[in-house]
């Protein structure tokens, strides 16, 4: 169909076949008929703006936010290897391991005296412990049909909390009013695409800002919301980000 | 390839020397916005777009210690993307099932594409067009790829990606009106 040898003069027929295929072609046969066909010039440069006008059309700047989570994915990984690498050296090390637990405990104790802040504020500490707690101790969680699991999330909502509302999520699976750790609060879970999401609102006093942590092989979040917080939990960051997006859109407060 | 100045420079840098961070953001750095505007494209949708953006850059970097040469980054990028792509639509179609009502459609709104009427002429011939066609042509304008690059990466022949972007091309400028000039087969030489 069409001709390698490159110093084979081309004709328009072919040219145009080549202009169609491929209009940056650095074939020498396809440049020198296109300076001097003026036809064929006119020809290629329409098909060359078509092709510039096509891109330009879909042309969209990707959002800065994604960029951050690009490099932020990567950071969360890296980290996620490195643990899994620690953990593998871990009965090897026995021995430092306690004698750094002794130097953990020690330093707790001193931090304490000292009146130091931990790195993540009790708070935050006590909600993930609760939920995940509770994910520990009930294992078996039952997957309902989306409009069973939506009913029962209101119900247990409106005794809950009268104010907070749900609108419906053709993947939650499951939903109920749980004792998690100090606290109570409303358990659910969400099927997404990246695997089962749990999520826990219970009432009360809010935490200060969103803090994302990884705790005891989850990944987690948690936002203070109107009347208490948010905890999202997750086996990967990217299951988290989809179901916290959802909840985003769903939650609302009749007020 | 395209002929972006990131992406020149990208071609002179060795890879192999690397580490493998400054591998990862050179890559975002050269080659994200591109990758993005392929997925929007895509899947027609933001969400989807950063969600598979987003584990395709992952999976990159897992495997980024497999990449040698900085030429190729795009393409082993691209391929990585559209294998992702494929993955997650499979499994997210009950969220889709109006796929191709989307499509006819052409024009989604908050997508922040040019929304003259010109420009969205374009996009509903770009999706007229049979997949087979639209696909190499897709990677050609919007990806910046050698007709050799897309055949590897569509693991077909340069030959039929040849015969593709033509048809794609002819079709394309049928769907416009722009096939004013004399039709192929009667031009005189």
């Amino acid at each position: 169909m069409y001709t390698n040898e490159e110093n084979i003069e081309m004709n328009c027929l072919d040219f145009r076949r080549l202009a169609l295929s491929d209009p940056n072609s650095s074939q020498p046969s396809f440049i020198i008929h296109g300076k001097e066909c003026p036809d064929c010039r006119q020809y290629i440069a329409g098909v060359m703006q078509m092709d510039a006008d096509l891109s330009k059309s879909i042309d969209v700047q990707m959002p800065a936010s994604l960029m951050a989570r690009l490099e932020l994915n990567q950071i969360l990984e890296e980290e996620a290897q490195e643990s899994a690498r620690k953990n593998s050296g871990l009965r090897r090390y026995a021995m430092a391991a306690s004698f750094a637990a002794a130097l953990f405990v020690s330093g707790f104790f001193a931090s304490n005296y000292f009146g130091s802040a931990s790195l993540i504020d009790e708070d935050y500490q006590a909600l993930l412990a609760g939920v995940a707690e509770h994910m520990n101790e009930q294992p078996l969680t039952p997957v309902w049909d989306a409009q069973k699991a939506n009913e029962s999330a209101n119900t247990h909502l409106a005794n809950y909390d009268g104010e907070m509302q749900l609108k419906f999520l053709e993947n939650l699976q499951f939903s109920r009013i749980c004792p998690m750790g100090q606290y109570r609060g409303l358990h659910a879970s969400l099927e997404t695409s990246n695997g089962q999401v749990t999520f826990a609102y219970i009432k009360g006093d809010r935490v200060d800002d969103l803090l994302d942590a990884s705790y005891k092989g989850y990944v987690a979040r948690i936002k203070p919301v109107r009347g208490g917080n948010l905890i999202i939990m997750s086996r990967t960051n990217k299951a988290l980000q989809v179901a916290d997006r959802q909840l985003e859109k769903a939650i609302y407060w009749d007020i | 390839m395209s002929n972006s100045g990131n992406e020149i420079d990208q071609e002179q840098v060795n890879y192999s020397m690397m580490d493998k961070k400054r591998k990862y953001a050179l890559l975002i750095e050269a080659h994200s916005q591109d990758l993005y505007k392929y997925a929007l494209w895509l899947c027609k949708d933001k969400n989807m777009a950063e969600d598979v953006m987003q584990e395709a850059f992952l999976r990159a970097w897992k495997s980024l210690d497999s990449l040698r040469e900085a030429k190729a980054a795009k393409g082993w990028l691209f391929t990585i993307f559209r294998r992702e792509h494929a993955r997650q639509f499979e499994r997210k179609q009950f969220d889709y099932k109006d796929v191709e009502q989307m499509d006819t459609i052409a024009d989604t709104n908050n997508m922040g594409y040019d929304d003259r009427p010109e420009a969205f002429a374009l996009r509903n011939a770009l999706i007229k067009l049979p997949k087979d066609y639209r696909e190499p042509l897709e990677m050609q304008v919007l990806g910046g790829f050698s007709c050799d690059e897309i055949a590897s990466i569509l693991d077909i022949s340069s030959s039929a990606v040849m015969t593709r972007l033509f048809r794609a091309r002819k079709k394309m400028r049928q769907i416009l009106g722009h096939e004013t000039m004399p039709q192929l087969g009667v031009v005189g030489n």
